[in-house]
């Protein structure tokens, strides 16, 4: 008995061992697997970071240097002298001042007026309802390069019209109008499918209770709206502040302009000193990437969204 | 407590007062402006550069002006680019009433619609300080000007005086083409680059076009095909492509690689013997130091066809033009009036930045040898070319011409077809 007691333990002390040495042969698998993966997002986080090195080195080094030795000689010199030179050149609290008149108003009467068209297209049932949405995304796929000339002869016109032709054209406003007549389209698709989601018995319990359509709103809608509100409104942000072609295309006072066409006021006409104009590019992206680490939350949350119900 | 209650009440009403006085002054000091004495009154100026001496320059025009008229200026700047693609909506749209132009078709395309001010009147005041074909080229396809010359420079063969010396070549001495060939053969030998090439841009190309164009078929036809009115398939302009072709052994090989400033790079760390470009580059070499200005020099391209000789030079001339859509015409024409005469002329000279101006009037005798050099290939030409994406339609030279040279440097066996697809791309585009 205890000699067979004992084989089977030691059987099963040997299948233990195997298992044991299956698990860490598996175990050790998993970490060659992980590793790989690991210098595999290594590799691609380095290839997307490059180009942002490559700047903030190249914003460090003088253009001088870069004449006399090319773009791969050695470094000997390395400061911050652009930084100071592309602050004072571009005049930033002008253009920045600018940006913000623009992209500020135009965020929030983007996010709002969307809002209001997602929750009449998915709320209420009439028969428009569906080719009203379809026309709002339509309007998205037109491209802005096609559409600049009649919004421009259009601005002016009205501007006649109203006795000023700076009324629109050469103004903040006329961009701003711009900007949310051209993203409202894509707001409205966003929320509207993220409405979509929210249980339809919240509505029809809201509506039991005796709210009217502007309290079912303001102040059962919206407070569930605020995850994608947050991450459409950094998404926006970006694009709008981003901008260059319409505050180019619509304003003719320079002054006026938005920060991206600061960035132009260091490019010489013949003459790019491209060092300058990385410690620019690097200076005007700050806001943006504050923006995104700020909302870095409700930004990621928003991308996944509609990827799970609920 | 009550006392500063009634403290508040007190400041706010010396607030409202203020602010009453204050909007009082404010209204006079329209009304005021409004009756101010001169011509013309506020106008507004648009500069088509950011760069640091150009806008120097135009400061000490602008103060000037102001100092003599007391009329304000208001000082509108855009960068180049975004200034140049922006033209059009501009124009038709708020523009400055005088702004920073160029001569040639650019400003006739821009008269030709109706956009620029006739300043003819201009004209019959400082007429007689320009020569005749700085006055053609102000001249609108109607026989009116619409253009006051700021300033010029000419396209030619850059080089290194103290490189050229070591090598013991002679510039000056090289008058035709095989002379030329000859020179960069040379250079090739001491494996050094013969001439130092870019087309990443686009446009750097077309000077090295216009000049061989020039050379071989005569200024005429360089001007008609460029108008459109001979063929892009015609021979003659085979013959520019087959002679280009024998240049492009003594290039450097990364043409479309480099923009024009990569290419004078490689004249300035001595890697190229010659850079056919415009002499405004010079401010680069200045701004690298003193001695490389002073090394630089220029000669014309040299002769291919003996009937033309080298009679014609792209001298790209820059200057202002009224618009007609300004809030005030007659102050833009009070004020390009003062920028072509000489004592608009003298104001920008006074600001120390070099300047090789249109004027008659100016004293020579304080250009530096490159200056000179600049003067005397200038000299040397009988007719002037303003540069290919100047003399010829804005949607043809940017979006087609650019394009199809590119496509030329990668393969240069293929011209024919080139040229074939340049021909129908001319013949599609809308009418004017």
């Amino acid at each position: 008995m205890s000699v067979t007691e004992n084989r089977v333990d030691k059987k099963a002390a040997e299948k233990a061992t195997q298992a044991e040495q299956k698990l860490k042969r598996s175990r050790g698998a998993q970490a060659v697997k992980d590793r790989i993966i690991s210098i595999f997002i290594g590799f691609f986080a380095l290839a997307w970071l490059f180009p942002i090195i490559w700047t903030f080195y190249s914003s460090l080094r003088p253009y001088k240097e870069i004449r006399a030795g090319g773009v791969l000689s050695f470094p000997k010199e390395l400061n911050f002298n652009n930084y100071i030179e592309a602050i004072s050149r571009m005049e930033l609290p002008t253009y920045f001042f600018n940006t913000a008149l623009i992209t500020l108003p135009a965020v929030f009467l983007i996010l709002l007026l969307g809002s209001l068209m997602a929750f009449v297209v998915t709320r209420y049932s009439f028969k428009a309802n569906v080719a009203l949405l379809l026309l709002f995304t339509a309007g998205n796929l037109l491209p802005p390069q096609l559409v600049f000339i009649p919004v421009f002869k259009m601005y002016l016109a009205l501007g006649d019209l109203v006795g000023d032709r700076r009324f629109l054209y050469d103004s903040p406003f006329g961009v701003i109008l711009i900007h949310v007549a051209f993203q409202m389209g894509f707001a409205t698709f966003v929320l509207s499918s993220y409405m979509k989601t929210i249980p339809k018995e919240i509505s029809e319990s809201a509506l039991v209770d005796g709210a009217s359509v502007f309290t079912h709103f303001f102040r059962v809608m919206l407070p569930l709206l605020r995850p994608p509100l947050a991450s459409l409104g950094v998404l926006m942000t970006t694009w709008i502040y981003n901008d260059f072609f319409w505050a180019l295309v619509l304003m003719s006072t320079d002054s006026k302009r938005p920060i991206t066409s600061a960035l132009g006021r260091l490019t010489g006409e013949f003459v790019t000193d491209y060092n300058l104009l990385a410690a620019g590019a690097m200076i005007a992206a700050l806001p943006t990437l504050i923006v995104f680490f700020v909302l870095r939350k409700q930004f990621i949350s928003g991308l996944t969204l509609g990827s799970t119900k609920g | 407590m009550l006392n500063k209650i009634s403290g508040h009440q007190v400041d706010r009403r010396l607030l409202l007062k203020g602010a009453a006085a204050g909007g009082l002054g404010i209204a006079g000091a329209t009304l005021l402006s409004g009756c101010a004495p001169g011509a013309s009154g506020p106008m507004t100026f648009g500069a088509r550069t950011v760069d640091e001496s150009p806008t120097v320059q135009l400061q000490g025009l602008v103060a000037a002006y102001t100092a003599k008229t007391g009329n304000e200026v208001a000082y509108n700047a855009t960068e180049s680019n975004a200034f140049q693609n922006n033209l059009s909506q501009y124009l038709q749209g708020t523009p400055d009433d005088c702004f920073q132009w160029m001569a040639g078709y650019r400003m006739q395309f821009f008269a030709d619609q109706g956009l620029l001010e006739d300043i003819s009147d201009v004209w019959d005041d400082i007429g007689d300080q320009y020569s005749e074909s700085y006055k053609i080229a102000s001249t609108g396809l109607d026989g009116k000007q619409y253009f006051v010359p700021q300033g010029w420079y000419p396209w030619g063969l850059h080089f290194r005086k103290s490189m050229m010396a070591e090598i013991g070549m002679k510039p000056e001495d090289i008058y035709n083409w095989d002379d030329f060939m000859g020179a960069l053969a040379e250079l090739k030998g001491q494996g050094l680059i013969g001439l130092a090439s870019a087309d990443k841009g686009g446009w750097e190309a077309m000077g090295t076009f216009d000049i061989l164009n020039a050379r071989i078929n005569g200024y005429q036809f360089h001007v008609d095909l460029l108008g459109g009115r001979e063929k892009w398939t015609d021979d003659r302009v085979k013959e520019v492509f087959r002679h280009w072709e024998m240049m492009l052994p003594y290039q450097n090989t990364n043409v479309l690689d480099l923009e024009w400033d990569g290419a004078m790079q490689l004249l300035l760390q001595r890697q190229a013997g010659f850079f056919m470009n415009g002499s405004w580059f010079g401010g680069n070499f200045l701004e690298q130091s003193q001695e490389d200005y002073d090394d630089l020099m220029i000669v014309p391209f040299p002769e291919i066809n003996p009937d033309h000789g080298r009679d014609t030079v792209d001298a790209p001339v820059d200057g202002f033009c009224v618009a007609k859509n300004g809030g005030n015409p007659d102050g833009g024409k009070d004020f390009i009036k003062f920028a072509g005469d000489m004592e608009g002329v003298q104001a920008m000279l006074d600001t120390g930045i070099p300047l090789t101006s249109a004027n008659n009037g100016q004293d020579k005798s304080s250009y530096d040898a490159f200056q000179n050099a600049q003067q005397a290939v200038m000299d040397e030409a009988k007719y002037i070319t303003q540069f290919l994406d100047r003399d010829t339609r804005p949607d043809f030279a940017g979006p087609i011409v650019g394009p199809a040279f590119q496509s030329w440097f990668k393969d240069p066996s293929s011209t024919d077809s080139i040229l074939e697809s340049l021909q129908s791309q001319w013949d599609a585009l809308a009418p004017l």
